[in-house]
């Protein structure tokens, strides 16, 4: 038996590797692969402090920077993106507008 | 035939039950130790089942026979004769358990210790899902021998040993992916109320348990659960255990992501493996990006069915086509009404080719969705956007996984 037979799976993560390096363009993501497991811990109990809980301020986990986890943001829709694809939009907005509102209103 | 370290080992043996000392016993057991290899070495390859038969009765049943099958384990281990020791090491923990049933808590570190090593066996075998179906079986037994404990004290019970034992078993089952074969042991927790509160255990069987379940929930589509358990797994782990939160983030993100909330630089920058998958779908959602949030799923689609993720990003989609209705409704200067053709227009540059009634069909779908609040005049081929709250914050939105099918 090895010592790492269940923890760690680098029999397994390789063969998978290599297997994946076959295609360039499959990014590499890593330790991340489906026959990874979850770890035994190395120790049973630890305390708040040595936990993410600390991020949150005394608030239950599952709120956002809203309600003081600032490790997940929930306002960030943007009014103001300015690129090409905007420019595009407005240019096409324009168009209609020039229709005098297209044909469809031309009907009635 | 007789063994000088092997009777030192019996009376370890023997003073560490004498005594209760549970580490100890837990460390005398242990396959890979070196005390269990000089062992071997002093019986000079003669070790068979019946040349050690000569040490029957030399502790109190069944620890002779547990010592026993202690030198044949770590001698096939030696052998790397895997699926023979595997045999053997079931043999040892089925007569541990005999003790177990009939001892308190003080033995919990010692079955840990014996159930995680049947595991690791089951798991050097190899290929092929019989071995790990039997490992899940015998731990199965210690369950019922840890949830059965009606006479020790509740501080000594070996109820404490519930929820480690159940995680090891969902280990089992995941590894060969029989996860319906879960269902049986998770019915046995509930129907058991006299097992304390998860919350009483320590953090480590909590945040194992959890993923485990919260796992369970996902593959099931039971997204609301998985969430939640996979959000207070990640908030109890160990920040020190960096494989085990980047594994339950590498689910809890996508999930969250449909609850509006997106992970922070500060976090994607402790997991860069995470901060490179999932950045691009990120940017894409904030941005209304389609066409580079398809080029994403396209270029990490293997990965991402490799790991039961291609699906649900396939629909976190959704929350893209969210952001470019939204920017429509910015370019037309947040206009309560904006014709179907800009929304078409809109698909057709950052998308691709459609007609106009798959766009139109497109922006039905996010208003029943309660993406965008308004209705389509279809005579008039004109949206009608409410004045007030037109796209609701991603995070307000009350049921965000009612609508995920």
């Amino acid at each position: 038996m090895s010592s790492s037979a269940s923890t760690s799976q680098p029999i397994q993560s390789t063969s998978a590797a290599v297997e994946h390096t076959k295609d360039d363009d499959v990014p590499h993501l890593g330790v991340l692969e489906e026959d990874d497991e979850f770890e035994e811990f190395a120790v049973a109990d630890w305390d708040d402090s040595q936990t993410d809980l600390a991020h949150l301020g005394g608030t239950a986990p599952g709120a956002a920077k809203s309600g003081g986890d600032k490790l997940w943001e929930d306002n960030w829709d943007d009014d103001d993106i300015e690129d090409d694809f905007s420019v595009q939009l407005r240019s096409e907005l324009a168009k209609k507008k020039g229709n005098g509102g297209g044909p469809e209103s031309m009907q009635h | 035939m007789s063994s000088q370290k092997f009777s030192v080992y019996l009376t370890q043996l023997a003073e560490a039950l004498r005594e209760e000392k549970g580490p100890e016993l837990a460390y005398l057991l242990k396959p890979t130790s070196d005390h269990g290899k000089a062992l071997v070495k002093d019986f000079r390859g003669n070790i068979t089942k019946h040349s050690l038969s000569y040490y029957e009765g030399s502790l109190e049943s069944p620890w002779d026979e547990v010592a026993i099958q202690y030198v044949l384990v770590v001698n096939l281990c030696a052998k790397k004769r895997a699926a023979d020791a595997f045999k053997e090491e079931c043999t040892l923990v089925s007569l541990f358990l005999r003790f177990f049933a009939v001892n308190s808590g003080w033995t919990l570190p010692a079955l840990f210790s014996i159930l995680r090593d049947l595991r690791d066996l089951a798991f050097d075998v190899g290929p092929g899902t019989a071995n790990m179906e039997e490992a899940a079986r015998i731990i199965s037994k210690a369950f019922s021998n840890c949830v059965t404990d009606r006479q020790s004290p509740i501080q000594e019970s070996r109820k404490w040993g519930v929820y480690y034992v159940v995680g090891l078993i969902l280990k089992c089952y995941f590894r060969v992916k029989r996860i319906s074969l879960s269902k049986n042991i998770l019915r046995a927790i509930e129907a058991n109320p006299d097992i304390p509160p998860l919350s009483q255990y320590p953090r480590s069987h909590q945040v194992t348990y959890r993923y485990y379940i919260g796992m369970l929930s996902f593959l099931n589509e039971d997204f609301a659960k998985a969430e939640q358990e996979l959000t207070l797994a990640f908030y109890n782990c160990y920040t020190g255990a960096h494989s085990n939160q980047e594994r339950i983030l590498t689910y809890l993100i996508p999930l969250r992501m449909f609850r509006g909330h997106l992970p922070s630089k500060e976090l994607l920058q402790r997991f860069p493996v995470l901060e490179d998958l999932y950045t691009p779908f990120i940017t894409a959602i904030r941005t209304g990006d389609i066409r580079s949030y398809d080029a994403t799923l396209d270029r990490f689609e293997r990965r991402l069915v490799d790991l039961n993720l291609w699906l649900t990003l396939d629909r976190a989609r959704e929350l893209c086509i969210r952001g470019l209705f939204r920017r429509v409704w910015i370019a037309a200067e947040k206009s309560t009404r904006v014709p179907v053709s800009m929304f078409h227009a809109a698909l057709t540059i950052s998308a691709e080719d459609m007609a106009s009634e798959e766009a139109e069909c497109l922006v039905a779908n996010m208003i029943y969705k309660g993406f965008m609040r308004g209705y389509i005049s279809h005579e008039k081929q004109m949206v009608v956007i409410a004045k007030t709250d037109a796209f609701p914050r991603l995070a307000d939105r009350p049921t965000p996984f009612a609508l995920l099918q």
